[in-house]
């Protein structure tokens, strides 16, 4: 009898350890976005301008180079961050500058945001500049956007901005 | 906090052990318990992976093939995968909260503390991989939001987030990756769990038999019961609104969203800084005696000290001035004081021709002579005219000084293997009591993990140094009942009392 017990004692302590492992497997569920939410997502890869234009190498220091390494002229390396703003129904929703990567600042400049917005009609502005030689914005974008709830909607830059 | 702590697992011990057995008790092996789980994780992974395809269209249609298709092998398994991870999830917090409860953390034990502390991680990281795998809307909500939490890093070039930004930046690539980090994390954590048990003496890496029989039982039931299932495909085109998540594994994926990236970072890291640096953090703890002394012309390089410490802190070297003999030695940074190396030494016995009694290795803060001593002192001193008693306890289990009386003298150290099974003998010989109890921790939860243990297998000849055959065991008992058992202890003392003043009388009738 007492081993009986003893095995039923077990028998609803295993069952007092597993029930909460399986509830809080899937239980209760989150709510991550609200039912009259969709999701914009800004997502830019693209390298800046470099900054500085080539120089021809002198006689001297043409002389000095390797014979391997020879070259008529030498050009900078670092480029330019990107400016990336953008703007829905007239309010900026994100306005950065994103640096070049890379220990010489030579490599892309890569930025990505995700934003949770009222669905329905919208209009949207993306501007970006890749050059801080010139003023003011030298990509731009601007279109009226309708957008249903839990929709997704990518903006992405390839030699322009660009929505899915 | 502590205390209140301690109270609830002593509740739970106690609740257990009766149900389970000492021997069984779960409480008493979260560790091995946790190895456990982390095999059946390890078998059940490598039937899924036969049947895993690393594709976008692919892992979630043969996840659900092998669920829905081979419900009766391969949904099982799936179940097992899940149920176990979470169960070692559980046992792993456990095992922790318990340990810093009894105060097993400090000292010497800062070593598998602060190893544990990264495992957390790699448990973690590998369960998240895992349900990442499956590719359905949890996963999917997992893969965002890990990949903005990861982009939060400075250390990250281009945003990882970028690889989920609808269904075509997807790629097959990334399923064979996430494969890689999912036999590659929980292989590091096996590692990592090694090392963490790497400095104690015969680590528990395995559960009693019928434990482990048990909960596999419990697991195939609930795995029957309520199968593991996928949620809807993921589908990146489409926001998640509400998903379904293992509170166990991915309770910080909320706090990501809520509190952004770099707080959630600043939490769990702090939290792990935290819990890393509590081993040296102030405590109300009794500061630890000095560590064993080895007395060279007492020690005749037996071994049975280093055969007994439960952490490695003795080793053997050639004698001092025996030549061809060795000679024990103990590393101060590992020993605990506990005493057991003193328990097991063969010259703490009180029968040797010595002017003085002396040993070849002790604990300064309790020398077998000085234990000696007391325990003939505190003897003399009982006038009562029960049988007298002497009972003898460790600073961690039973309060056996709340039971001295006029018939009972007790002695608290800091582990009852202290006592050498000599003593007993020399106690009932020279008839300076009629019976001798030992009290402690409770059974399989020694707080010097094998004091107990060692001492049960002395007494039942199983080890050195045994009690000798001549010792009446009738008149010696041993009572592992921890804290909590106090006055239970009490009850078998007065128990104990009563069958040897029965004994006495039916010796005087009978002759």
């Amino acid at each position: 009898m007492d081993k009986a017990r003893r095995y039923l004692g077990q028998a609803l302590l295993y069952g007092l350890f597993f029930l909460p492992i399986v509830y809080f497997t899937h239980l209760p569920t989150h709510r991550h976005l609200a039912q009259d939410l969709a999701v914009l997502k800004i997502a830019v890869r693209h390298a800046g301008q470099i900054i500085g234009e080539c120089t021809p190498l002198g006689g001297a220091e043409y002389d000095k180079l390797a014979p391997n390494m020879k070259r008529p002229e030498t050009c900078p390396r670092e480029r330019h961050p990107l400016q990336v703003e953008l703007i829905l129904d007239g309010d900026t929703l994100y306005r950065d500058t994103v640096p070049a990567s890379g220990l010489h600042s030579d490599g892309v400049s890569s930025m990505y945001q995700r934003f949770a917005i009222p669905a329905g009609a919208h209009h949207l502005t993306l501007l970006m500049n890749d050059d801080e030689a010139s003023q003011g914005y030298n990509w731009r974008l601007e279109q009226d956007i309708e957008l249903q709830p839990a929709q997704v909607m990518v903006a992405s830059f390839k030699e322009g901005f660009r929505l899915q | 906090m502590k205390g209140l702590l301690k109270k609830g697992f002593n509740w739970l011990d106690s609740l257990f052990s009766k149900a389970f057995t000492p021997q069984w008790n779960p409480m008493y092996q979260l560790g091995a318990l946790s190895f456990l789980y982390y095999w059946v994780v390890a078998v059940t992974g490598v039937y899924l992976f036969i049947f895993f395809e690393t594709s976008i269209s692919g892992a979630y249609s043969s996840i659900e093939e092998i669920t829905v298709g081979q419900w009766y092998l391969g949904g099982v398994m799936r179940s097992f995968h899940r149920y176990a991870s979470a169960a070692m999830g559980i046992c792993v917090t456990l095992h922790l909260v318990r340990e810093y409860a009894m105060d097993r953390y400090s000292g010497p034990r800062w070593f598998s503390w602060v190893s544990g502390i990264p495992l957390l991680w790699l448990l973690f990281a590998s369960a998240i991989g895992g349900y990442w795998l499956v590719w359905d809307l949890q996963a999917q909500y997992i893969a965002i939001l890990t990949a903005e939490w990861f982009d939060w890093l400075p250390i990250m070039v281009d945003p990882m987030a970028s690889n989920f930004l609808n269904e075509s930046t997807l790629s097959d690539r990334f399923f064979s990756l996430l494969v890689f980090l999912h036999i590659g994390i929980p292989l590091a954590l096996l590692l990592g769990m090694f090392i963490h048990i790497k400095r104690v003496t015969g680590a528990r890496s395995n559960p009693a038999k019928g434990l482990a029989a048990g909960t596999l039982l419990a697991m195939l039931v609930v795995s029957l019961w309520r199968p593991a299932l996928s949620q809807a495909p993921a589908n990146l085109d489409v926001a998640i609104t509400e998903v379904g998540l293992d509170w166990v594994f991915l309770n910080p994926y909320p706090l990501i969203n809520s509190w952004g990236p770099g707080q959630t970072w600043a939490l769990l890291v702090g939290l792990s800084c935290f819990l890393t640096i509590i081993p040296w953090l102030p405590s109300k703890r009794a500061k630890q005696t000095p560590v064993a002394v080895v007395d060279p012309d007492n020690c005749n390089g037996c071994g049975w000290c280093l055969a007994d410490c439960p952490y490695e802190a003795v080793s053997m070297k050639d004698h001092d001035f025996k030549p061809g003999h060795k000679q024990s030695v103990v590393d101060p940074d590992l020993c605990v004081s506990c005493g057991i190396c003193a328990g097991a030494c063969p010259s703490s016995s009180p029968f040797r021709h010595v002017d003085e009694l002396t040993t070849g290795i002790s604990i300064p803060g309790l020398h077998i002579k000085e234990l000696l001593a007391l325990t003939e002192n505190k003897l003399q001193q009982l006038d009562a005219d029960t049988p007298h008693i002497m009972l003898y306890g460790c600073d961690h289990g039973s309060v056996v000084g709340k039971l001295e009386s006029g018939s009972v003298a007790t002695i608290s150290m800091p582990c009852s293997a202290l006592v050498p099974p000599a003593f007993i003998d020399y106690v009932l010989r020279k008839g300076l009591a009629e019976g001798v109890m030992i009290g402690g921790c409770c059974e399989g939860d020694c707080f010097y993990r094998l004091g107990n243990t060692w001492l049960d297998q002395r007494f039942s000849k199983e080890r050195m140094p045994i009690l000798r055959t001549r010792v009446p065991r009738e008149k010696v008992r041993l009572r592992w009942l921890g804290e909590q058992g106090t006055a239970e202890l009490g009850r078998e003392v007065e128990e104990f009392q009563a069958y040897l003043h029965h004994a006495d009388e039916e010796e005087a009738y009978y002759g």
